[in-house]
């Protein structure tokens, strides 16, 4: 990670406040469709993996979200979000290609622009966010994970 | 334009179809704020770091983007465009420089868009920004990204990371710059900017012969040449406020 002698600088955005959904157009991929999705959905809690097909520890970590999304990917809207320009530098296929690859089945969805990364604030990829069905972020990560704590990040998000 | 007859510029071109917004902005620079600041001071005093930060001067240097093929000098841009800069290169193994440019990136989407999307604009109430603006400010802004691997980071790697991590290179507002050299890119984040880069080894990651360990810097400067904001601890920064920062700042 990089390092710094300068003082920290405080993040900003209070963790309690709503984040503002945003509507992201679909990738037509195995387990996703053609369309579009508001995230975070304004009903029910969301789990947003960014990732990007140029990044390998993404490829790494497919495996446990395949299995975090076999386990409780019913209660949760499970999404991976790529903040990449498709259907511009990077097209639609290339991204479906990667999916299929790395046997993802579940929605994709393209960031183009960066606005809900922004909302998020992503802070490199892998990252994830579980976040309630009032739209509050209950848990926020970068890095790779283990099936274990994508559960358990999931779980954070869900009232019981 | 120095900064001098910049500033007499403002000045005189105050009295003159100045808008509420732009009043307001010339309060905040004659209150609080440093010498030829549109912001007031960060929340965090960051005076005493070894990089520019608000208030100073934003260091002049001249660097090829090797893309345009454009010499590109830091002081070509005072009295014309704000600029938001930072230090990256593109085998960074890690999130780091991803998540600066990322934040460059968005700043660069805003600007092209900024009621389309930015809806915490701050100055101006929702209904009349809907109806007024403010208009796109592309053109008023420069995104400036420096290598310290140009070695490694020529055109071809430069424009193929652009399109990976969706930055538009058409909107002629973001040149990458990629010093002459490794000893030139060194001494440049050195003096300039107070940051030391060193080559390391990285036989632990494949198909890498060397990495930086490095600062995640941005730095805000505004059109007078002026830096607004340092963001010491890039990757993490709060976007949408990075982003409303370059708003503040170029819209001025």
């Amino acid at each position: 990670m990089a390092s710094g002698n300068a003082p920290a600088v405080l993040g900003g955005g209070d963790a309690s406040d709503a984040v503002d959904p945003v509507t992201l157009a679909t990738v037509d991929a195995p387990g996703s469709r053609d369309g579009e999705v508001t995230l975070p959905a304004p009903d029910r809690p969301t789990f947003v993996d960014f990732f990007a097909t140029w990044c390998k520890p993404c490829i790494e970590q497919m495996p446990d979200l395949a299995a975090a999304h076999e386990r409780i990917g019913d209660e949760v809207l499970f999404v991976s979000v790529t903040p990449e320009d498709v259907g511009g530098a990077v097209s639609e296929e290339a991204v479906a290609d990667w999916w299929r690859e790395h046997d993802g089945d579940w929605l994709v969805a393209a960031d183009v622009t960066a606005e809900l990364a922004a909302r998020l604030n992503v802070g490199g990829y892998p990252s994830a966010r579980s976040i309630d069905a009032t739209g509050r972020v209950r848990w926020a990560t970068s890095g790779t994970h283990t099936t274990e704590e994508f559960v358990s990040g999931i779980e954070r998000a869900l009232d019981r | 334009m120095d900064r001098r007859t910049y500033l007499r510029s403002l000045a005189a071109g105050a009295g003159v179809g100045a808008t509420v917004g732009t009043a307001g902005c010339l309060g905040v620079l004659g209150d609080s704020g440093a010498e030829g600041t549109v912001l007031g001071p960060p929340e965090l005093d960051l005076s005493e770091a070894s990089h520019p930060s608000y208030g100073d001067e934003m260091p002049e240097f001249t660097a090829p983007d090797p893309i345009t093929g454009e010499e590109v000098s830091v002081a070509d841009f005072e009295g014309e465009r704000a600029v938001l800069w930072t230090s990256f290169y593109t085998n960074c193994p890690d999130g780091v420089c991803p998540a600066l440019i990322l934040r460059l990136r968005r700043a660069q989407a805003v600007a092209a868009d900024p009621t389309g999307r930015n809806p915490e604009y701050p100055f101006v109430p929702p209904q009349i920004r809907d109806t007024i603006g403010p208009e796109a400010y592309s053109d008023e802004v420069a995104f400036l990204p420096t290598t310290f691997d140009p070695e490694r980071d020529d055109a071809e790697a430069l424009r193929e990371y652009a399109g990976r991590q969706g930055v538009d290179l058409d909107a002629g507002n973001w040149h990458f710059l990629r010093p002459e050299s490794y000893e030139r890119a060194r001494e440049l984040h050195d003096e300039q900017f107070g940051l030391a880069i060193e080559k390391q080894p990285a036989e632990d990651i494949e198909n890498l012969e060397y990495r930086f360990p490095h600062y995640g810097l941005i730095i805000l400067a505004n059109k007078r040449g002026v830096v607004e904001r340092a963001y010491p601890r890039g990757p993490q920064t709060d976007i949408e406020r990075l982003v409303d920062d370059v708003q503040r700042v170029v819209t001025a």
